[in-house]
């Protein structure tokens, strides 16, 4: 017990000894994690930007106000909703029509005109496949649910945005592959300098190991005090990196929000959320990699 | 040079070699290669408890390495090390420092941790073995009045002279209660006077039945003790007197 309190006490003196090593070990550190969060949040923001984006392609069916009964509609959307391939329907009648016309991002002037007393906009029901890429599946699906001839042909708006919502999902898979990409190899020069600037502090210290050999000092007690160091630096840099992600997100999150308005992409509350995760993961990369590089980096000077 | 031999209070009781010989050190044939040159070159050595020898001979001879061979930081290129009559060959590497706790070295450039204080820098070599802190400190006090550094004891290396350095140095080497301590030109970088200070202290630690090992070429001081003196020219032993003089 007593020999693991000075180990400890060892490592910890060590670390605030040679401060300027252990700054530099320490930012290195944090570099890296960064690298690995920020590619990892926008990895997520790309996820979530696929998944929203896909989530919009839907079929819509607009109903004539004299057409229907909205009765008739539901119980058509109940039937489209029993489909194998339809994830959901959603019957928007004209009280909802308005105030979603009423929230566009639109020119006042032109809103306007249109009252609760005024109200030329059709009711309509957003029809959602189970598979985004399936849209003539979902449009046959609801042809074959449409056994009383509801719907006219030209009333059904389908695969408008499918095209541009095909490039964009292939444009988010392309970012996706290149922060992929870009990630692994910062991580690797990162891991690289972590590698040398905890060995150059080991290097710093050679004539100390000798001396702890000389004077019997077992192995394990050579390399405990580098090893307690090497947590220390994965510790405060996973510290360093989150403060630092949580107010860089804070900073910028009102622009991102206005520039990404209709995607609703807040990496603020990204981070936030997964917080936990984006510790542990920076806590398990960040002592691994500590530990890993002080034990690999100390064992030349623990020969016999 | 001379009349630095006069200083210093006590002078050398005769020599007292141990009544029954118990081998401490044995070398049977040993050489030590580095590249094609040798280091060491067939040597056969025996040590006894409780001796003092003297290992002389100019800078280069093979002293240092043969004292790299006894503490393990080395091995043989052929032959054997003995110790206390284990073979230092067979000694396995998680073995080494334990071995290492029973010998004490003490060196020409001290090897003292420059940020610790002379009682932590002793201190160190017992709490690297693990020993309780009380323990410790009933055993750093008493060295370092052996070696008369007490008074010394919350000074840095920085603050000491060069004697008072190889004092606490030795003080480390000792704390363990070593049945060896080697010493490697531990004179090389001090003046007349502290050279004189630190063969005595030697001297006096060797009384009480510890062997010294000392390798130097300060012939003076070889010359004062009148001791075994075992000399050595490139990396063979050339002569090995009971009782001698540097001689070249």
């Amino acid at each position: 017990m007593e020999t693991l309190a000075r180990i400890i006490r060892l490592g910890y003196n060590n670390f605030w000894r040679n401060r300027w090593l252990t700054l530099g070990a320490t930012l290195l550190m944090t570099l890296t994690l960064t690298m690995i969060s920020v590619s990892l949040v926008l990895s997520l923001v790309v996820r979530d930007t696929a998944a929203t984006i896909r989530s919009k392609i839907d079929v819509e069916i607009y109903f004539r106000d004299d057409s229907v009964e909205d009765g008739r509609i539901l119980a058509l959307a109940k039937r489209i909703e029993a489909q194998p391939n339809i994830a959901q329907t959603n019957f928007i009648d004209k009280q909802e029509a308005l105030s979603i016309w009423g929230r566009l991002p639109i020119n006042e002037s032109i809103k306007k005109p249109i009252t609760t007393a005024y109200n030329p906009l059709p009711r309509s029901l957003q029809v959602k496949a189970k598979d985004p890429d399936d849209i003539q599946g979902a449009v046959n699906a609801i042809e074959q649910a449409d056994r009383e001839q509801l719907i006219c042909s030209e009333c059904v708006s389908y695969g408008k945005n499918k095209e541009a919502v095909d490039k964009l999902i292939s444009i988010t898979r392309i970012v996706q592959r290149t922060g992929i990409f870009l990630s692994i190899f910062f991580g690797v020069i990162a891991v690289f300098n972590v590698l040398n600037i905890i060995r150059i502090t080991i290097i710093a210290r050679a004539d100390e190991i000798e001396i702890m050999r000389y004077v019997g000092a077992s192995n394990a007690f050579i390399r405990g005090p580098f090893i307690i160091e090497g947590i220390l630096y994965g510790v405060l840099g996973t510290v360093i990196t989150t403060l630092f992600l949580v107010i860089i997100t804070k900073i910028v999150a009102p622009y991102t929000l206005a520039a990404f308005s209709v995607l609703g992409i807040d990496f603020y509350r990204l981070v936030v959320s997964n917080l936990g995760f984006l510790i542990s993961l920076q806590l398990i990369i960040g002592v691994v990699l500590g530990v890993v590089v002080s034990s690999v980096s100390i064992r030349r000077y623990l020969k016999a | 040079m001379e009349e630095v031999l006069q200083i210093g209070s006590s002078t050398p009781p005769p020599v007292q070699q141990p009544k029954v010989k118990v081998p401490l050190i044995e070398l049977r044939k040993v050489s030590k290669r580095y590249g094609g040159r040798f280091a060491v070159q067939d040597v056969s050595l025996v040590i006894y408890e409780g001796e003092f020898v003297c290992l002389v001979g100019q800078s280069g001879v093979g002293k240092t390495t043969l004292i790299k061979l006894l503490t393990k930081q080395e091995t043989p290129s052929s032959g054997q090390v003995y110790v206390a009559g284990r073979n230092l060959s067979e000694l396995r590497d998680s073995e080494v420092p334990y071995y290492r706790r029973k010998i004490g070295v003490v060196f020409q450039d001290f090897k003292l941790l420059p940020q610790k204080t002379v009682w932590e820098n002793t201190a160190f070599a017992l709490e690297v073995c693990g020993v309780k802190t009380a323990d410790i400190n009933r055993r750093v006090e008493k060295v370092l009045d052996l070696v008369n550094m007490g008074r010394r004891a919350g000074n840095f290396p920085s603050e000491l002279s060069g004697g008072e350095r190889q004092r606490s140095a030795i003080a480390r080497a000792l704390v363990h209660s070593p049945k060896i301590l080697i010493a490697d030109e531990p004179t090389g970088n001090l003046d007349p006077v502290n050279t004189w200070e630190i063969i005595e202290l030697l001297y006096r630690i060797n009384q009480k039945k510890t062997t010294v090992i000392l390798a130097t070429h300060n012939r003076q001081a070889v010359d004062r003790i009148q001791r075994r003196v075992i000399l050595m020219k490139s990396g063979k032993l050339i002569s090995d007197q009971k009782s001698g003089k540097y001689v070249i």
